[in-house]
């Protein structure tokens, strides 16, 4: 059964594991913690909860609860879950306020102007990282064109589109 | 500076039609039950400009603010839109709102697949491949409406904002620097290729 020293430690490796995915998160940084240093999880319970995390609704990395629930139970789901999202979305919303509050200030248009730019980079950064580890064949590939100019003709729910794109997977074996 | 950027909310025309707390949590569930195989910020921009609850620039701003703050994008920016459409109550009906769902399906499949010797069988997997080749198509849908907005900013005539849309992407994406560093030294070009000048305290 898990200890209160167990789900205390837990809750503070996930935080730092939050806290410290910078731009998105830190992939290699959770499986150097949770894996090699700690040893709570094996390398393959890590890439199944990740897979499991992209199927899921909601944001990829709910490998996260896959976790805690795997480490430690229920009590382990719930600190490794609160632990890793609570912190940042306290940080985003308090960054959000602020924003609101001082974007009439004129420093607040440059930083603006500043970060716009940048955070488009990012973006198209992300899409080739994406796009290079889920595209590996031209049935993917064909399939992802397909998908997106169903998305762009279509006022369809991308959900029906996401799910419809794992059945076709499924039945070509991707 | 920006010319084709509309000024920043001043102190919100968007009150009008601005959504309840509960309204906002119902439209949180909705992005992530879409959010299958990923791509929540595409989502959540499908849903609030639908909705028409933040325009594209404003997205665009909440997506980038988003990027700054540490942690999972898809929940910053879900207690971003929300503190910015709902206040407190707001960012926290967003983030539990977008987690909610998957907490849910992600504890029931994880006690099943405990029972399970061997983990995910074939057929699971191949299915993953295919919702991710869609969640590149979601994020391919974004991809427009937010790198323009960056483009075209321009300090005076030079094109700041695309040279730093480029270098960002190439930093990121193809040299796959660390972003903290990349993110000291573009951005502070744009700060100081985009400062106030006395122009722009007339009119800020």
């Amino acid at each position: 059964m898990a200890t209160p020293e167990l789900l205390l430690d837990l809750f503070l490796t996930f935080v730092r594991l939050g806290l410290t995915g910078f731009g998105g998160t830190n992939l290699a940084e959770m499986e150097r913690l949770l894996v090699g240093q700690r040893g709570w999880i094996d390398a393959r319970t890590f890439a199944n909860g990740f897979a499991l995390g992209q199927l899921m609704p909601g944001p990829n990395l709910l490998a996260v609860t896959h976790y805690g629930l795997v480490i430690a139970g229920g009590w382990g789901a719930a600190a490794a879950t609160i632990g890793f999202y609570g912190p940042t979305a306290v940080l985003s919303a308090a960054a959000a306020l602020l924003w609101k509050r001082h974007s009439a200030h004129p420093w607040s248009l440059t930083f603006r102007d500043a970060l716009l730019p940048f955070g488009g980079g990012v973006m198209l950064a992300g899409v080739l990282v994406l796009g290079q580890t889920s595209i590996h064949s031209w049935a993917a590939a064909a399939l992802a064109a397909i998908t997106f100019v169903i998305l762009r003709r279509s006022r369809l729910n991308s959900a029906l589109v996401v799910v419809g794109a794992a059945v076709v997977g499924a039945l070509i074996g991707l | 500076m920006t010319a084709t950027l509309p000024p920043p909310l001043e102190d919100d025309p968007i009150q009008l039609d601005a959504p309840t707390t509960f309204q906002l949590a119902r439209a949180f569930v909705g992005v992530a039950l879409a959010g299958i195989g990923g791509g929540i910020p595409a989502h959540t921009r499908r849903a609030m400009l639908g909705r028409g609850w933040l325009s594209d620039a404003e997205f665009a701003e909440a997506f980038t603010l988003a990027q700054l703050t540490p942690g999972p994008n898809g929940v910053n920016l879900a207690a971003m839109v929300g503190a910015r459409l709902g206040g407190k109550r707001g960012a926290l009906a967003s983030t539990l709102g977008v987690l909610t769902p998957g907490l849910i399906a992600m504890t029931a499949v994880t006690i099943l697949l405990l029972g399970l010797p061997g983990g995910l069988p074939p057929v699971l997997q191949s299915a993953l491949r295919g919702a991710a080749c869609a969640a590149l198509a979601v994020m391919l849908t974004m991809v427009g409406p937010i790198v323009r907005v960056g483009w075209s900013v321009k300090a005076g005539r030079l094109p700041v904002g695309a040279a730093v849309t480029v270098l960002t992407f190439v930093a990121l994406g193809v040299l796959r620097l660390d972003l903290l560093p990349v993110l000291a030294v573009l951005v502070g070009v744009g700060l100081v290729a985009h400062r106030p000048t006395k122009e722009t305290h007339g009119n800020a």
